[in-house]
């Protein structure tokens, strides 16, 4: 009998290498400078790769550069005038309340097709490998897709079954546009966060749930006790990763709707990328801060509401 | 434990490595090679790459000096940031391109011979935008003409003759929608279509583009209320006037894009559209055998007020910052010969910017021409509108029914807004 | 529902499982929505541009045509564009998986130190960093240091992605047990041998995932190469696209020809991946 096999259900063991403290060998408080050389390099390019230029690029927020030629300081002017700027303002909490509906609806999808295609189905190969083929799809012939589907399959069909509500293409409805959107973000982001779900699904071993089901534990407690618990590391990754990716939101937004009707579906992102072609430098890298802050703080939110309750699979 | 198949990803990636460093070198190594130098020139209007990849492979047999690259996708920004962008260009010239003319990104071409060959109202037209003062910076080579596309054959089928005045183009329509013919297609789904369009067609018609620019640009930060000169007091007769417009399109226009608008015309679903000279051709590719033709849109009751939209589709530029300005020089001299410059714009339906530019003949545009040589034309308002500033989703709001105040009036405080901060 | 099959099979029949009818029903159901862009873009791109104009997505090509792809093949040079590419994605994913692996691996072993932690902590805070904020000074970085190339590129997607990755190994190291490893030091085995002979293949579909991540993202990239790249020949393919993507050109069947083309390697990078993918993963983190 090896060490190996020897703890069964993996759950209960405390001492499993996420624990913190000084034992994670036997001569503990000696470092191994090999560590440093594992992560330094790699910390180093980053910074000078991607902190010195977001450094430099926050500095211009100050600025009235457009981006190529003179420029003076300006000092805190963009940041006045972004607070004022009621078309930013808007887009900000259009983006916030998409990006919160989205996450939810995404992350609920992808968890439960995970379940299904970790369990005993038929074509689980196959339909693994179908599931994953958003990802490989390039983002315009989504938009074009979609946006076809919308304006033009998706009515026809709405008139033949006689449903007046979806008989105009919602893409050309203010009020209802968002819906379009956040049915096409999660169409292509739910293979990702599949992919993380099913890498963590994969790391909760039968025995555990034989032992359960020996205890007879329906299939919901199942799901309720022992799996979510098992997981929540994986799923507080996918919702943190998920929000920042919906409020970053641009292409499918752009070839979709393209912030229309009107400004009713205007993403910050839009305004960023918009406002940075069309050579207003300065004021959107003073928008890009806020918006920077207010994704971390967001961020720092989410992981307090779930501290505690995130395990990595031990 | 199976084989890694890591190990297999190893050799792959191997070679894959050698694959693509082989390459990598061979394209750098390969500008030397022919002992040619290669000079760069950008142009990314794709309708005419077929057409440009001709007249380069002949200018490459011309001479035996340069070897002419094609740059259809470079970030022009981040050429002219890094100092190294294209060396000459054929290109669109409008707002955003102006940035670079207006900070001396572009060089100066005024000793060319080319460059006076140019009509001068033409050239100033340039100078609507800022301008790098003493520097004659972009050479246009060709302008579109853009006005009312109409279907004769509905028009003859209906007995109707082009109107002139605002009235006459009214009862037109209602006559038009009263023999179960949609008078215009709209196309709102695509905002800029509307910018492009309605929007200038009207604005264009009832007040002094240029001017109006100049006044608001003057006044800056105190567009607004109480100023003498705003979006919210000049603009709103004529957007009341487009308003008008709106019930003679067909019901789905909302939802329609231009591409559909340009179907829909090839198979005779409209007598109308608001679109340029750039739709024709989109228009001929269905291969219905529609026939086109253009008028401008009246909206006063004046026929002296008629006037063209304009717009410089194409123009030359070289920037300061050009690896090979002689080459690009070469390259700017073929495009402005006359078998070249006036082929290209009788075959693509723009119009000449030379003094001696042939006229027109082509019956779809074949009307622009006397209005063009009268200088009777103007620059559309959408034009000089930042980017940053997102008027075609304003405008599109419009349309689809918010109020014309309340967009107006954000439009005045974004412009303020900017100059607040520029 | 894992285990519903389980319980009362009789020993002999328990190589025959009994499938879970429903769930396969529903995700056949899905798959199918999933399928629908696909079949679009190969209807599309079998259509001569006379059809194709009318951009109807679900009507049959009649005729059927491969002009499309030979004017896609040309236009947007495919050969040298897709060689770019591979070029600039082989160098991503190898580096990523490597870099992102031992940089975890350093993080979750020295947890206790505080350099470490917050090394990781400063990681993830970058990650939301918008980008539009890097880019000019980017652009101008990569210029002055000779990187505007698919060189420079490839450098920059594996440190963008670093944050990423290093969190995705760092949950999945947490999970393989610390014994194994004592064992191995024990027995004399540098943390270096440790690492490549034990924890890396261990780390198998946690690689294969983010390798395919690692892929997805590089080729499909629009952003970067469009930027860093200064010179027009060596771009790539998703950058030569744009040129279809402009609302004024409605040659379908062209530009869904060149996706088509661009995409295919994805898709067989893919189908190779995701049976080390499955394997790894149906073989349990641990034995």
């Amino acid at each position: 009998m090896s060490e190996t096999t020897s703890t069964p259900p993996r759950a209960s063991t405390p001492q499993r290498s996420s624990a913190p403290p000084p034992k994670e060998s036997p001569n503990s408080p000696k470092i191994d400078p090999i560590y440093y050389f594992f992560l330094f390099p790699a910390l180093l390019a980053f910074t000078l790769a991607i902190t010195v230029p977001a450094i430099v690029g926050f500095g211009y927020s100050f600025t009235n550069s457009i981006g190529f030629g003179d420029w003076e300081f300006t000092g805190i002017r963009n940041y006045i005038a972004v607070f004022r700027d009621e078309g930013i303002v808007g887009a900000y909490l259009f983006t916030l309340g998409f990006a919160l509906v989205t996450v939810i609806i995404t992350n609920a999808i992808a968890f439960f097709l995970a379940l299904g295609l970790t369990s005993r189905i038929r074509f689980q190969r196959t339909l693994r490998t179908v599931f994953v083929l958003p990802m490989v799809i390039s983002g315009i012939i989504i938009a074009y897709v979609f946006k076809f589907l919308f304006s033009n399959t998706v009515p026809a069909i709405a008139q033949t079954l006689g449903i007046d509500a979806l008989s105009q293409s919602i893409l050309a409805n203010e009020n209802l546009a968002w819906i379009a959107l956040v049915i096409v973000h999660a169409w292509s982001t739910i293979p990702p966060a599949l992919l993380i779900y099913i890498a963590g699904l994969v790391t909760v071993p039968e025995e555990v749930y034989e032992a359960a089901s020996i205890d007879g534990a329906s299939p919901a407690s199942k799901l309720w006790h022992i799996t979510l618990p098992l997981v929540s590391g994986y799923v507080v990754i996918n919702t943190i990763l998920g929000f920042k990716g919906y409020l970053n939101a641009y292409d499918i937004v752009v070839g979709l709707t393209d912030g229309g009707p009107g400004v009713a579906t205007r993403t910050v992102a839009m305004s960023i990328i918009r406002g940075f072609e069309g050579g207003d430098f300065g004021y959107q890298m003073a928008n890009a801060a806020v918006f920077f802050v207010i994704s971390i703080v967001i961020a720092v939110l989410q992981l307090r509401l779930t501290r505690g309750k995130a395990s990595f699979g031990s | 434990m199976s084989p890694s198949p890591l190990s297999r990803l190893q050799t792959s990636r191997r070679g894959l490595l050698a694959a693509g460093g082989a390459l990598a070198a061979t394209g750098l190594a390969g500008c030397g090679a022919s002992g040619r130098k290669d000079v760069t020139f950008y142009q990314s209007k794709r309708e005419i790459f077929d057409h440009i990849k001709t007249l380069l492979a002949e200018l490459d047999a011309a001479q035996p000096q340069y070897r002419y690259v094609h740059d259809v996708a470079s970030n022009l920004s981040a050429g002219f940031a890094r100092r190294n962008p294209p060396d000459v260009a054929l290109q669109n010239y409008n707002l955003e391109m102006s940035r670079f003319r207006e900070r001396g990104g572009l060089s100066d071409l005024s000793d060319m011979e080319e460059a006076s060959r140019i009509r001068d109202d033409i050239k100033d037209l340039a100078d609507w935008y800022p301008p790098y003062p003493g520097r004659t910076s972009v050479l246009p080579w060709s302008v579109a003409g853009a006005a009312v596309i109409y279907n004769r054959a509905i028009f003859d089928e209906h007995g109707l003759s082009v109107p002139t005045t605002w009235s006459e183009f009214t009862a037109l329509c209602t006559e038009l929608q009263d023999a179960g013919v949609t008078p215009i297609y709209g196309t709102f789904a695509d905002a800029w279509t509307l910018n492009q369009g309605m929007f200038d067609y009207t604005l264009g018609g009832m007040i002094d583009v240029r001017t109006f620019y100049e006044q608001v640009t003057e006044i800056g930060e105190e567009v607004g209320p109480g100023a003498e000169h705003s979006f919210s007091k000049d603009w709103q007769e004529p957007i009341a006037r487009m308003l008008e417009l709106l019930p003679f399109h067909q019901d789905d226009a909302p939802a329609r894009t231009y591409n559909e608008g340009n179907t829909a015309m090839a198979n005779g679903e409209a007598a109308m559209l608001l679109q340029g000279p750039w739709a024709l051709p989109e228009i001929a590719k269905a291969e219905t055998g529609a026939e086109m033709g253009m008028f401008p849109l009246p909206v006063t009751e004046d026929p002296a007020d008629l006037k063209i939209r304009v717009n410089i589709d194409l123009a030359l530029w070289i920037p300061e910052a050009a690896d090979q300005p002689e080459g690009a020089r070469e390259l700017v001299k073929f495009f402005m010969q006359p078998e070249v410059q006036d082929t290209y714009n009788v075959d693509f339906l723009y119009l000449g910017t030379t003094k001696d530019a042939p006229p027109a003949t082509d019956p779809r545009i074949v009307e622009m021409q006397s209005y063009y040589d009268e200088a009777r034309y103007y620059m559309g308002a959408s034009q000089f509108i930042p980017n940053t500033i997102p008027w075609a989703n304003y405008l599109q709001a419009i349309v689809f029914g918010e109020k014309p105040e309340t967009m107006l009036a954000r439009l005045d405080s974004d412009w303020a807004s900017l100059a607040y901060r520029a | 529902m894992s285990t519903a099959s389980t319980s009362t099979a009789p020993r002999r029949m328990r190589a025959r499982v009994r499938y879970n009818v429903p769930a396969t029903i529903i995700l056949l159901v899905c798959a199918i929505t999933v399928a629908i862009p696909l079949f679009v873009t190969i209807n599309m791109s079998l259509k001569t541009t006379a059809q194709a104009v009318d951009g109807r997505a679900f009507t049959l090509p009649a005729p059927l045509s491969g002009d499309a792809f030979a004017e896609a093949w040309s236009l947007t040079d495919l050969p040298r564009a897709l060689s770019v590419s591979i070029f600039i994605t082989a160098i991503a994913v190898v580096g990523e998986i490597v870099i992102s692996s031992l940089a975890a691996y350093a993080i979750v072993r020295n947890w206790h130190r505080r350099l470490f932690r917050w090394s990781f902590f400063y990681l993830l805070a970058a990650m939301f960093i918008p980008f539009p904020v890097v880019a000019l000074p980017q652009v101008q970085m990569t210029g002055m240091l000779g990187l505007d190339n698919p060189v420079g590129v490839a450098a920059l997607h594996i440190v963008f992605a670093l944050a990423f990755n290093t969190m995705l190994f760092t949950a999945f190291l947490r999970s393989i047990p610390i014994s194994l490893e004592e064992s191995m030091r024990i027995d004399g085995a540098s943390t270096w041998q440790v690492f490549w002979r034990l924890i890396f293949p261990l780390l198998g579909p946690m690689s294969a995932t983010v390798g395919i991540f690692a892929f997805l993202q590089s080729w499909n990239d629009f952003m970067m190469p469009s930027l860093i790249i200064s010179d027009p020949r060596l771009q790539t393919v998703p950058v030569l696209q744009s040129m279809f993507q402009d609302q004024f050109s409605n040659n379908y069947n062209v530009s869904f020809a060149s996706y088509l083309m661009a995409m295919a390697p994805a898709i067989v990078a893919y189908l190779l991946a995701q049976k080390w993918v499955i394997s790894g993963l149906t073989q349990g983190a641990v034995k």
